[in-house]
């Protein structure tokens, strides 16, 4: 998997591209972490270019979720294929996050 | 499934370690192209085979690199059944909690099964739960 990350006014825009799966959901992980740090409250998670996630994939999700709702942040998604929209209802997680069609409209609703 | 027709497309025992399941899975993806199945069903087989193997390495066999987890796939024109089998102690699948219960929806971990019991079209668990088959019906040409 690919990661890009760039700030945008004040969104932390990560862009992935690929799988996110359990070889690599630490790396993004990671991304998270260094965020959180730099006290950054609106991530959002652009999956235009991801294929596929697994359950490690939503854990992470999930992790940031929770983090960001310490510090009264806010966690989005956007460019969700249908697959990986059909695997977050699934689990119920899609409840959790905002989830928008494009970039742009996620960027004026974060 | 008939078994004057049916192919099997993975008959193999893999090492219990995390760090084989991409590649295998990826080889198995592979395989399955020979079957011209829709790019959704693809992804349902790939996502159920993953979050099997995985249960299988860490909770069934636990990491021991000497007990191996076999993958027996099978497929007709109707369907394609995949089972996973561990060598560890067996579990009770019925006693997971259900992960999107409102008190596990945050939970770290356990989306596993649930997620193969509701992409599969049927799931069972054999041999004190060492081993999970799951079936796939193929519809519309799928």
């Amino acid at each position: 998997m690919d990661i890009k990350v760039e700030k945008i006014n004040d969104v932390v825009l990560v862009v992935l591209a690929g799988e996110l799966n359990m070889d690599n959901s630490n790396a993004l992980r990671e991304v998270f972490k260094k965020s959180l740090k730099e006290a950054n409250k609106k991530v959002l998670v652009d999956f235009e270019k991801l294929s596929f996630i697994d359950s490690s994939g939503i854990a992470t999700l999930i992790e940031m979720f929770q983090n960001l709702g310490k510090i009264s942040g806010r966690l989005c998604l956007c460019n969700v294929n249908k697959k990986i929209i059909g695997v977050f209802e699934i689990t119920k997680v899609h409840k959790l996050f905002g989830i928008f069609a494009s970039r742009e409209e996620a960027l004026k609703n974060i | 499934m008939s078994p004057l027709t049916t192919t099997t497309i993975i008959d193999e025992k893999i090492p219990s370690r995390l760090n084989l399941v991409s590649g295998f899975i990826a080889a198995v993806v592979r395989k399955l192209e020979n079957l011209k199945l829709a790019e959704e069903v693809v992804f349902d087989l790939k996502l159920c085979l993953h979050e099997a193997l995985v249960n299988a390495v860490k909770h069934g066999n636990k990491h021991h690199e000497h007990l191996t987890v076999h993958v027996l796939i099978k497929a007709d024109h109707h369907q394609l059944l995949m089972e996973v089998t561990d060598q560890g102690e067996g579990f009770d699948a019925a006693a997971i909690p259900n992960p999107t219960a409102d008190e596990n929806i945050m939970a770290s971990h356990g989306r596993g099964i649930h997620l193969i019991k509701s992409m599969m079209d049927k799931v069972t668990f054999l041999n004190d739960g060492r081993t999970v088959r799951m079936l796939k019906v193929f519809k519309g040409g799928s």
